[in-house]
Formats: structure tokens, C-alpha cells, sequence
């Protein structure tokens, strides 16, 4: 289909999106215990029952077998680099430390070019921690150039493992709009018109407007204007409070079927008493947008505000 | 086409939080379960599948690379399915396409979800489209309820109805020993509970859990080594286009579809007389109605007869979610697995003090996605 845009949203145009989402990690008995450790300047390992590999930092089971981890050791603070890169400008290794069967991943402090395959190097401890029970707990390690060779030891003392973690992702996303996406938005901010695409085969109007029909796998052909009225089709009564949640309860969330389309949207009912919702909304009633002022649009659905009951 | 039998099951002791393991933990505690029950170990596995619901609801991407190291599954082929709600049973299907292709003697499926970790309702809202939508997306819970409200007035299935199912399920997860939510309540107290999105109130909704469920399937020849399989009889699962032109809210027809082709399978006319027990996926209330039609347990408009009725009761003639349903514990990745688990269980007498006497056809439901993937299996003591 030809597109020409009335106004900012063109073919290249992204939406950007954030998405925060916080989390409470549970870290496992061996995780807790080799965190807490940390900040006693103890770097903890495990062994195998079963392949009696020893793994650092402890873990709960063997990544080898599968084997359960039993009891901790005590590992030496020294060991050799086995693998080294650099990301902007922290130089990264893996240590071989000494008595361990696998590599532990840390940063190097010194220069890129002195981290070379097999040095020795020791731990490095900061001098202060932001927050305690992090592998940041552990600075890194730096060279020791002639350094002894160290040995496990059983790990005799008792540290009171954390069990949870707080953790947060934040991802940012660039959403392209896409040929039929920034057509419709651009409709919606400039000419407060909700538009559609229609099945070459069914004639169905899909709204949002798409390239092929769910149903007929037919190209769509044509734009088609649809109203912005339409019948609600489902409704439900949000007090539910959620993180991340866009509105304030008590609100109405509905689906509505716009007049000339054959496919549902998903929008808010207002524009009523809320704590008649019960008794006002019924299903299959005809609701209508109320549109937010035109200098106000931004070409979103959030430029319509909801949609309201129409009482005839 | 080959014969594939459930060798063994597994579960943890699910909770609304478990702080005494991590999340590989907690699924390697179903699996060493199901390797026991099914008296086998990680060498006779050729094969694993991973099931877990969407990825946001925990911190770790890929996460079957870090199970797999914790389950001693190195070497061997790993896949991870991901299906929303239903992704056990699509996990299972998977598995046991792998025994009938000939790929595999012995499949492991473990499912899982620890809920505890994450934000739900947030991280389900993001199911939607960024640009269409997902402002006003009240996690699946909105969604769920605003088309209960249109069954409710097209085909009778009222507060009351839906109000029992959970009675029911709470009734029955008392003899469950994994359910962790073990509380007795009335028809009252559900249509009394807080409304959180109308119709759908605090009771209506499963508990969040931390979970796992494990079942290893495997070939005739894995089987003949086993006391008491359960056989597939028929597994679908499918799927409907999201925001089609006039979908239909009212009646799921992936699940009228997966019903259909598994009934042929299994050569089932008449589920209501041929088949013992029943495990619904119920992520509210309102879905196990919905089920009972889209199941041809009863016609459609005739759920809230049926749950009146008390045939779906524990005693009654044909029994559904006996364990507790979702009611129990809802860990929602393994939701789905826990049904097909339930009702393999059943029919091979293990069920304890929820067996049905003499059960020998079990029929297991899930559901997934934005209500558009939906899956049947059922399961039977005799090979057929």
C-alpha cells in the first residue's frame, strides 16, 4: 500500500519503549553463602560428591554431573590467567585459582597488555563496598608475579548465607512503526481518525491496519476510515493496583469493536459514575471516543482519552 | 504411529515462596522426584526439554542452559519450549514427538516458574502490543475477566457457578500434599472476597507460586521396564490468530479444535461417559466453565448446570481437578505439565487421597497466550 504522511511518523520512525521490572532473586544455599563470604574476604568453593570436581564460586549443584555440591572450602586467594579480553575500558580475565577444576570470571586491575595468559595474579579487596554480599565484595585481582602456588582448605567456619537479592532489569527498546503503524498514529494525532486496512479477500477492515488478513493469509488493499464509535464488547472493573500499572483504580477496562471493523480494541470506559459501572455498562452497548484536544494529540491511543457509554 | 507411555512424575512441595532454593534448585527437586518415581537416573535421559512461561518473569535469559548444569542434562539435547500458560503440555508434545519420530527413547520435560521473583501482572502486560495497547493492559487478569463478564451474560456462567469452582478446587487441594494454599471456604465468602477486576474477585484467583513439575515419557520398549505407564492416547495443542477479524471470545476454538482431533486420536465420542478424570488449566474461575463446554463435557451454555449439578465434584461422575486445580498452587510454567502429571497419576493409582476408584481414561486441558493457544492431551492405564 502507498503511504503518504500528514505529519512527523515516517517509514524509519521508532517508538522508543522502557520496560522496568524489578525482582527479588532467591540466590540458592551455596550463592548466599559464597556472597556473604566475600565480604569476609573468603573466597568460597565447593566439591562434588559425586566427581569431586571443585567449583568456583560454590554452586548448589555440579555443572560436570549434575552431582550435589556438599560442603565448602576455603580457596587460595591466587591463581592463573587462563583467558583475558577487554570491554570500554575494564580488561576482563579468568582465573584459574589454585586447586580449583573451573575458571572464575572477574575483573583484572592493570593494563591489558601485562594480563597475558598464564601470569599469576592475586585477589584484590576494596577497601569499601556500596552495598555488602555482592561479587563485587570481591575488587578483582592484580598481579603477583612469582606468586606461591596455593591449596584448598575445608572451610570451617559458619557464615549465615543471604536467601534473597533485590535486582532490577531495565530494557530499552526502539519499536519501528513500520509502514501501516505510523500511518495510522499520524491519522490519529492530525486527524483524530481511526483507520483500518482492508482484506483484499473478505473485506473484513482489520484495525490496526496490517499487511495480510489473519484469516484469508490475503493482502490488504486499501485503508478504510472506521468510526470512532463503536459497540464494547467486553468489559471488566479494575481495582487491582500492579506494578508498572499506567492507570489509577478504580477504572474500566474495555474491548471495544468499532463500527466498520471487525476486530477488537483494547481501551478504557469513562466518563460515568464509577461506582454505577455495574449497573450503567451493559454488553454489546455502543460507546464512543472521547478525544483528548487536538493540540494534545501525540499519536497514541492515549489521544483518545476513553471511551464513553452512549445513552439513546 | 508409535505408542508413548509416561514413565514417571515429579513436583515440589510448591509455595508462595521458596527461599530455600534457587530456581534450578527448586526444578531440580522435581526431577530427581520423577527419576525416582519412574526408577531410572539421568544416564537412561536421551533427551530434555525445558518449559518455563515468559521470560520477564524471571531475571535470567536462556535459562535452560543454567538448568541443564544443575540437572546433569550436559551432553545431551536440550530444548527449551515457550508457550505462556500452556507451555507444559506444548513441552510434553514436543517430548513426545521426539519418542514417536524415533529421536529419543526416554524424554525428560521439566516445567517451572518461581513467581515469586518477579513483577506478574507487569511482566504479562507486556504480552501486548507497544504500540497498541499495552497502556491499558491490566496483565491477563482485565483481559480474563471482561470476557467472563460477556459468558456470563451469553451463557449463563454466573458469579455463583464460578463461585463453586472455587469451593471446589480449594475443597480438593486440601488432600493434595504439594497444593500450599489449604484453606476451606463457602460460596459466600468467594462472592464476599475483595473485587480486584470485576467479575473476577480475590477468591476467583489462583495463588503465585514457586513450582516444578517433571515427567519423563518414553517409548513401548522404555515402558515395558515400567510397572504402570500411562499412555498418551492424544496430545494437541493449538492456536488462534490474537486480533482476527471476529474472534471469538465466547467459545475458545483452538480448544474446540485440539478437543476434537484429540477425542479422534483417542477414539473418545462421548468424553462426558468415556472419560474418568479431568485436570483444567483454571487461571480463574470463569475458565474452568468455560472449559467444561469447550471440552463437550456439556453444551455450551450448560456450565453452570454442570457445576450445580455436583457431577464435577470429587464424587461425582466425572470428577474435575480432584488435586485442587490451580487452586492449590499455581506456579504458571508448570501449571500445565502439573495437569498432564495429575491426571497420569490417576490412572496409574497413584493419585492417594485424591485417586478416583478405578480411573483408567484421564483427560488433561491447558491454556496459554492471550486465551489464543490452547491444548488437550488425554492419558490411559490400557495402551490402546
Amino acid at each position: 500500500m502507498n503511504n503518504t504522511f500528514t505529519s512527523g511518523i515516517g517509514d524509519d520512525a521508532v517508538l522508543e519503549a522502557q520496560i522496568n521490572l524489578p525482582y527479588t532473586l532467591t540466590t540458592g544455599k551455596a550463592a548466599g553463602t559464597f556472597l556473604v563470604a566475600l565480604d569476609q574476604k573468603i573466597i568460597l568453593g565447593t566439591t562434588c560428591e559425586k566427581c569431586q570436581k571443585v567449583i568456583v564460586p560454590a554452586t548448589d549443584y555440579c555443572g560436570a554431573c549434575g552431582g550435589q555440591n556438599v560442603g565448602f572450602l576455603e580457596m587460595p586467594h591466587s591463581g592463573a590467567i587462563t583467558a583475558v579480553t577487554k570491554v570500554d575500558d575494564k580488561v576482563f580475565i579468568f582465573v584459574h585459582l589454585d586447586g580449583a577444576d573451573i575458571d572464575l570470571l572477574h575483573i583484572f586491575h592493570g593494563d591489558l597488555s601485562t594480563a597475558k595468559v598464564g601470569a599469576r595474579v592475586t585477589a584484590k579487596w576494596p577497601e569499601s563496598v556500596e552495598v555488602a554480599s555482592r561479587i563485587t565484595s570481591l575488587d578483582g585481582f592484580e598481579l603477583a608475579k612469582d606468586s606461591a602456588v596455593g591449596s584448598s582448605k575445608p572451610f570451617t567456619g559458619t557464615i549465615e548465607p543471604i536467601s534473597e537479592m533485590p535486582y532490577k532489569l531495565s530494557l530499552n527498546y526502539k519499536h519501528s512503526y513500520g509502514p501501516h503503524y505510523g500511518r495510522m498514529f499520524d491519522e490519529l494525532a492530525t486527524n483524530q481518525r481511526i483507520i483500518g486496512s482492508r482484506c483484499s479477500a473478505c473485506h473484513n477492515v482489520l484495525v490496526p491496519p496490517r499487511e495480510y488478513c489473519d484469516i484469508c493469509y490475503a493482502q490488504t488493499d486499501l485503508y478504510k476510515d472506521v468510526s470512532d464509535a463503536g459497540k464494547l464488547q467486553a468489559f471488566s472493573i479494575i481495582n487491582l493496583e500492579f506494578v508498572g500499572q499506567t492507570r489509577t483504580p478504580p477504572y474500566v477496562y474495555g474491548e471495544v469493536v468499532l463500527d466498520g471493523s471487525a476486530t477488537r480494541l483494547i481501551h478504557n470506559i469513562g466518563g460515568f459514575d464509577i461506582t454505577k459501572a455495574k449497573e450503567i455498562l451493559t454488553i454489546g452497548m455502543q460507546v464512543k471516543a472521547v478525544w483528548r484536544p487536538k493540540d494534545q494529540c501525540k499519536g497514541t491511543l492515549d489521544d483518545i482519552e476513553y471511551f464513553q457509554p452512549v445513552f439513546e | 504411529m508409535r505408542n508413548v507411555a509416561i514413565l514417571g512424575v515429579g513436583q515440589t512441595n510448591h509455595a508462595r515462596r521458596r527461599t530455600d532454593v534457587s530456581t534450578i534448585g527448586l526444578s531440580r527437586e522435581a526431577v530427581l522426584r520423577a527419576l525416582e518415581d519412574a526408577d531410572l537416573t539421568m544416564d537412561d535421559i536421551d533427551s530434555v526439554v525445558v518449559c518455563s512461561g515468559p521470560v520477564l518473569f524471571a531475571a535470567v535469559n536462556q535459562p535452560e542452559k543454567w538448568l541443564a548444569d544443575a540437572i546433569g542434562a550436559r551432553n545431551k539435547p536440550v530444548v527449551r519450549v515457550t508457550s505462556g500458560g500452556g507451555t507444559g503440555l506444548a513441552g510434553a508434545l514436543a517430548a513426545v514427538n521426539q519418542v514417536r519420530a524415533g529421536h529419543a527413547n526416554r524424554v525428560l520435560v521439566i516445567a517451572y516458574d518461581k513467581l515469586s521473583e518477579g513483577a506478574l501482572q507487569y511482566s504479562i502486560s507486556t504480552l501486548y502490543d507497544p504500540f497498541w495497547g499495552r497502556e491499558f493492559a491490566v496483565g491477563i487478569m482485565g483481559f480474563s475477566a471482561a470476557y467472563w463478564k460477556s459468558r456470563m451474560d451469553l451463557l449463563g456462567h454466573s458469579e455463583e457457578a464460578a463461585a463453586m469452582v472455587s469451593v471446589k478446587n480449594h475443597k480438593n487441594a486440601l488432600l493434595n500434599p504439594y497444593a500450599h494454599v489449604k484453606k476451606e471456604i463457602t460460596v459466600e465468602d468467594v462472592l464476599n472476597s475483595k473485587p480486584l477486576c470485576w467479575p473476577i474477585k480475590l477468591l476467583d484467583v489462583p495463588p503465585i507460586s514457586d513450582g516444578a513439575c517433571a515427567v519423563i515419557l518414553g517409548s513401548e520398549d522404555a515402558a515395558k521396564k515400567s510397572e504402570n505407564p500411562a499412555w498418551i492416547r492424544g496430545m494437541a495443542y493449538y492456536c488462534e490468530a490474537e486480533n482476527a477479524a471476529y474472534r471469538s471470545m465466547i467459545q475458545s476454538e483452538p480448544l474446540t479444535i485440539a478437543a476434537a482431533k484429540v477425542y479422534r486420536q483417542a477414539g473418545i465420542t462421548n468424553p462426558r461417559r468415556q472419560v474418568d478424570v479431568v485436570e483444567v488449566q483454571e487461571p480463574y474461575t470463569c475458565f474452568e466453565l468455560s472449559y467444561y463446554e469447550g471440552l463437550g463435557l456439556c453444551p455450551s451454555g450448560g456450565a453452570a448446570e454442570l457445576m450445580a449439578s455436583g457431577a464435577t465434584q470429587i464424587d461425582g461422575d466425572i470428577p474435575v481437578n480432584p488435586s485442587g486445580g490451580c487452586m492449590g498452587a499455581n506456579p504458571i510454567g508448570a501449571t500445565a505439565l502439573i495437569r498432564l502429571a495429575e491426571v497420569a497419576q490417576q490412572v496409574r493409582g497413584k493419585a492417594g487421597a485424591y485417586q478416583i476408584e478405578g480411573a483408567k481414561v484421564g483427560l488433561a486441558q491447558a491454556g496459554g497466550g492471550w486465551a489464543n493457544l490452547r491444548g488437550v492431551a488425554v492419558v490411559s492405564s490400557e495402551k490402546g
